[in-house]
């Protein structure tokens, strides 16, 4: 009984020696497949688990009171209203702020950083703010000795965006120059949404944090607030405590908005990004990983059906079908154990790579990116269960046949069976050279689809892979073209209030040595009904302007009259065509510079080339629907003949007037930039799916080689040359390549285009996404495709080459 | 045609076996040769040396005037191509080829195109079997395949490692017959054998004992006619 065992081992110890090359392969391509999906999943529980940690520590409201318009009140008020509330028991905290728009000069030598911003004010006494608090990431904080002097904080990652140092200083609004302690994180900002925007404006919007006395200082506004954030119970009734709060603050004669803490834009896209993220990620990982596991299972039953012969000997020789397995299985278990090593590797080194980038992108205080045990575990039993199974189908093939069978049918697979009796009927082309390599795939139709299928699951996530990619960045080169238009180097200049045209702040502009050509405008949000109710941002310009005007890809803007010009997507979304009319629900002014809502019908006169769907333009004619005529908020600046847009930044900034100046292109810039990250990562995983296809199309040229070796030694005793060898097995493999790029395309332009409008569309509804591929992915995936697949035999070469003729034909079949 | 000078084969490290020592052979176009000896006496590594499969450890052997233990890899690819036909004790045949492909595959190595499959097995008596796979046939007509195959090359050199091992006597004789016609037409003929009844229709028998020849010439009870033949 134990000698019995002995030679088990010592014919599996054998066997190992044997394949011990494809045996790590064989792992790696697990690993790869389940590392990957451990990988992207840890990053999905890591930023889970971060977002709640994060917002947790730096004890994010639960509501936010703004004050409408430009109301303040008194310090103490919204306190005081907030305590003398019926349910003021289940309040833990309630702080007041002033919370301002700001423009924020933080040029440096090297860079024009002129951006808009948010001053948030907060009371530093008593170890003050408790309830969304800052963290230093950068420098030092402000202490309560700081209250009133010119000392604040930057945002983390408007530092880190723009390159800044840790502490300086910066010039805001009003030509106040303020120092800069460090940078910090709070939750608001940990996500930088500013309104209007869909882009990630981190490095585009400064958050300013101060005292509560330099931002009134700084406001020109003694002692009062406008914000209010609170912190309740967590038994305590939100809508009740909300609705008391509000009608206390409503009490002091000020409008108030109320924000929950989940309507937080910063909340929101953060936890809604990681879900988003986390839907795109699974498919795919699970692809990744399908497509692993089906080439692995691929190839370890190619492996142990080289031992069927074997088995069919051992069955005729009575030996129990359970020790007949052990062999193969023994296989089995080292590819398990080897690719679960592999795996947890794969795994730790993708979720690396990953959270390194959220991290530089997500500046979250708190990183919980813990090693994801019960997560490894499940994938870890997966990769191990796989090549148990694959190695014990073969066996149990055989075993269930007569022995006779699966000794007669003989070495390997190598039957003439299959589909290979149709060809009996086909006349193919050629001589028996030519032949041969559809022959041995259509003898072994079952082997030939599950490689084919294994290779096309790969080359689909790859092209669902690149093919995202490149659809977004199509959509933003898209949007900064359309942006751009003719006058690629305009400045968008925002108007602190909206003015007549020819008022003085607006002449200023125009007059400003580094401005060449100006172009009014009047930006304003309008809602507009449909299919589905859209917001739009509507650009209200003269569209005969010598300066810019939208591009047009459906319809004409000539004698547009008061129609609107829509992006594609919002036509869509709105389910409306050119030529047909829409109700818009727009301001209309009702005092020097207030306004109301009003409705109007107007017509959708053309499409407009941006793939932003909120961005809509109209006709200066149109000013009359918003009782507007001659007034605007934003004004359109090219730079003067010399001046670049540095220039103009500089010298507008200083103008009363003049609220932001920003380059036109600067959110298209952002996306890049952002985008350009992300492009990062993906290629990182990107290339472990190349080298699963790489790897995958190894094996199964080496195996087959192993397969056929015989044929090839008949061959070669016959004068065939290894080139001539080779070159069939070139061809075989090219078929296989050639049908599994094909497949994989299909797939993977159906993966692009179920992330570019079922996901995408969910996720960034404001961004009109088409499906694209660009030539490199194309030829990416063909030359990764078919070329590897179909030279991979090229490995096979050398044991060709150096085959041992005699050796191989003695063997009795 | 075949020329072996000093020709000895030893194999392994450690133990050395020597598998073929000190053989001088020398054999003509149109002679028909039956190599004897019991198993493991050195005939298919014999066979091996002259189709060019292995090289001898010393000695040198030429075929067709080419000597191939001086060529390079190259040449003995066309040699084994143009000169020699091997009909292997394994058979060897192709699983994924019918019977007829099989003997196609023969003729399209030798670049033969005039070559008509169907009546190559059927000089075989494998006439009915022509779109057979090979796991279709029984072990000898498998083997007369693998010999159909190695006729259709047409090449001057035959080596038949037991063609006749699985044969039914008749089957036997007529594929003897048929490779002694080869012989007549001109070709060298070598035919493996450990069955002394066979060796007595050869012009000429060559006898090995543990990789030495220890007899060389006409059957010893003289030439018989195939119809004598028993076994
Ligand atoms: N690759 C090898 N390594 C070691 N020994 C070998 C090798 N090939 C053959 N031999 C040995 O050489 C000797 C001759 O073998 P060969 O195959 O020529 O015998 P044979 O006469 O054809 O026998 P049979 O009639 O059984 O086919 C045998 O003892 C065999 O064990
Ligand atoms: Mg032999």
């Amino acid at each position: 009984m134990m000698k019995d065992w002995f030679l088990l081992l010592r014919w599996s110890w054998r066997d190992l020696r044997k394949y011990w090359v494809k045996v790590v392969a064989i792992a790696l391509v697990i690993g790869i497949g389940t590392g990957a999906y451990a990988g992207m999943t840890s990053m999905t529980n890591w930023r889970r688990d971060s977002n709640n940690a994060s917002v947790a520590l730096l004890n994010m409201y639960d509501m936010r009171f703004e004050l409408a318009g430009d109301s303040f009140v008194p310090r103490g008020d919204l306190e005081s209203a907030v305590a003398s509330i019926p349910s003021s028991g289940s309040v833990v905290a309630a702080e007041e702020r002033l919370v301002r728009s700001i423009q924020v000069d933080a040029s440096t030598d090297d860079a024009t950083i002129l951006v808009p911003g948010l001053i948030v004010g907060r009371d530093l006494a008593a170890g003050g703010p408790t309830i969304n608090t800052w963290h230093v990431e950068a420098g030092t904080g402000l202490a309560a000795a700081d209250a009133g002097q010119p000392l604040v904080m930057l945002e983390y990652s408007f530092l880190m965006h723009n390159d800044l140092p840790s502490s300086g200083e910066v010039v805001v609004s009003g030509g106040q120059v303020l120092t800069y302690t460090g940078g910090a994180t709070t939750p608001e900002f940990f996500m930088v949404v500013p309104e209007n925007t869909t882009s990630f404006a981190q490095g585009t919007y400064a958050g300013v944090f101060a005292s509560l006395e330099t931002a009134q200082g700084l406001a020109g506004l003694e002692d009062v607030v406008n914000d209010l954030v609170v912190t309740i119970t967590d038994d305590a009734d939100r809508g009740v405590i909300t609705d008391e709060i509000e009608d206390a603050i409503s009490a002091l004669g000020v409008g108030v908005d109320v924000t929950l803490k989940e309507d937080d834009p910063s909340y929101r896209v953060l936890f809604e990004d990681v879900e988003n993220d986390a839907e795109n990620m699974t498919v795919f990982a699970v692809l990744i990983f399908g497509g692993a596991v089906l080439g692995a299972f691929n190839l370890i039953t190619r492996l142990s059906e080289a031992q069927r012969r074997e088995i069919g000997i051992a069955m005729a020789l009575g030996v129990k079908p359970l020790r007949i397995a052990l062999r193969p299985l023994l296989v089995g278990a080292q590819i398990a154990l080897l690719g679960v090593v592999f795996g947890v590797g794969v795994g730790v080194l993708i979720g690396n790579m990953m959270r390194d980038l959220m991290i530089s992108f997500i500046p979250l205080p708190i990183w919980e990116t813990d090693f994801q045990w019960s997560l490894f575990f499940w994938v870890a039993v997966i990769g191990f269960v796989v090549p148990f199974l694959a190695a014990a189908y073969p066996v149990w093939r055989a075993v269930r046949v007569k022995p006779i069978e699966a000794i007669r049918t003989g070495h390997l697979a190598a039957r003439g069976g299959g589909l290979a009796p149709l060809l009996k009927r086909i006349p193919l082309p050629g001589n028996t050279f030519a032949q041969l390599p559809l022959r041995n795939l259509l003898r072994a139709p079952r082997r030939a689809v599950l490689t084919t299928l294994g290779i096309a699951a790969v080359m689909a996530v790859l092209v669902g892979f690149l093919g995202s990619i490149d659809s977004f960045v199509g959509a933003i080169n898209r949007g900064g073209d359309a942006i751009k238009g003719d006058s690629p180097d305009r400045l968008v200049v925002s108007l602190e209030t909206v003015l007549p045209v020819d008022a003085p702040g607006v002449a200023a502009i125009d007059n400003a040595d580094s401005v060449g050509r100006t172009q009014p405008i009047l930006q304003l949000g309008m809602r507009a009904a449909g299919d589905q109710d859209l917001n739009l941002l509507v650009e209200i310009l003269d569209l005969d302007n010598d300066l810019w005007q939208p591009g047009v890809v459906a319809g004409t803007i000539e004698d547009s009259g008061t129609g609107i010009i829509l992006a594609e997507a919002a036509a869509e979304d709105l389910g409306v065509d050119v030529g047909e009319s829409l109700l818009l629900t727009h301001p209309r002014r009702t005092g020097p510079t207030t306004f109301g809502f009003a409705q109007s019908d107007v017509t959708v006169v053309a499409i407009h080339n941006n793939p932003l769907r909120f961005a809509a333009y109209m006709d200066d004619a149109a000013l009359d629907l918003a009782n507007a005529v001659g007034l605007a908020n934003v004004v359109y600046a090219e730079p003067a003949p010399g001046s670049t847009p540095e220039d103009v930044q500089r010298e507008l900034f200083s103008l009363d007037a003049v609220g932001s100046v920003v380059t036109a292109s600067a959110s298209a810039d952002d996306l890049d930039e952002l985008i350009g990250q992300f492009v990062g990562v993906l290629q990182g995983i990107a290339f472990f799916v190349l080298l699963l296809a790489v790897l995958m199309a190894f094996n199964s040229a080496s195996i087959g080689f192993e397969e056929r070796q015989r044929e090839h030694a008949t061959m070669f005793a016959y004068g065939v040359r290894v080139r001539k060898a080779l070159r069939m097995a070139i061809v075989e493999n090219t078929i296989i390549g050639i049908v599994a790029t094909a497949m994989g395309l299909v797939a993977g332009v159906g993966m692009i285009w179920w992330v570019v409008n079922v996901s995408a569309a969910e996720t960034m509804p404001d961004i009109g996404l088409v499906v694209e591929m660009s030539p490199t992915t194309l030829v990416t995936v063909i030359v990764l495709g078919v070329a590897a697949v179909a030279f991979a035999p090229v490995f096979t070469v050398r044991r060709m080459r150096r085959m041992d003729l005699p050796g191989t034909l003695r063997v009795m079949e | 045609m075949i020329e072996l000078h000093e020709v000895s084969k030893t194999f392994g490290n450690g133990v050395p076996i020597v598998a073929l020592a000190d053989v001088d052979l020398r054999v003509d176009a149109g002679e028909f040769v039956v190599v004897l000896g019991p198993s493991g006496s050195g005939k298919t590594t014999l066979l091996n040396m002259i189709g060019a499969l292995d090289n001898p450890s010393t000695g040198s052997i030429s075929v067709g005037g080419v000597d191939i233990s001086e060529a390079s890899r190259r040449e003995l690819f066309d040699f084994r191509r143009a000169t020699v036909s091997f009909i292997f004790q394994s058979f060897n045949i192709f699983p994924g080829l019918t019977a007829a492909e099989n003997v196609q595959f023969g003729a399209d190595a030798a670049d033969r195109e005039d070559v008509d499959p169907a009546e190559v097995l059927d000089s075989v008596g494998l006439g009915d079997r022509v779109d057979q796979f090979p796991h279709e046939l029984s072990g000898g007509e498998q083997q007369r395949v693998a010999i159909a195959r190695a006729l259709a090359t047409g090449n001057p050199v035959i080596l038949a490692d037991e063609p006749t091992g699985e044969l039914d006597f008749t089957t036997g004789v007529q594929i003897l017959q048929l490779l002694q016609q080869q012989a007549a037409d001109g070709k060298a003929v070598l035919v493996v054998t450990h069955n002394r009844e066979i060796s007595r229709i050869a012009d000429r028998v060559v006898e090995l004992s543990s990789g030495r020849i220890v007899s060389d010439g006409p059957p010893a009870e003289g030439k018989a006619r195939l119809e004598d033949l028993h076994w």
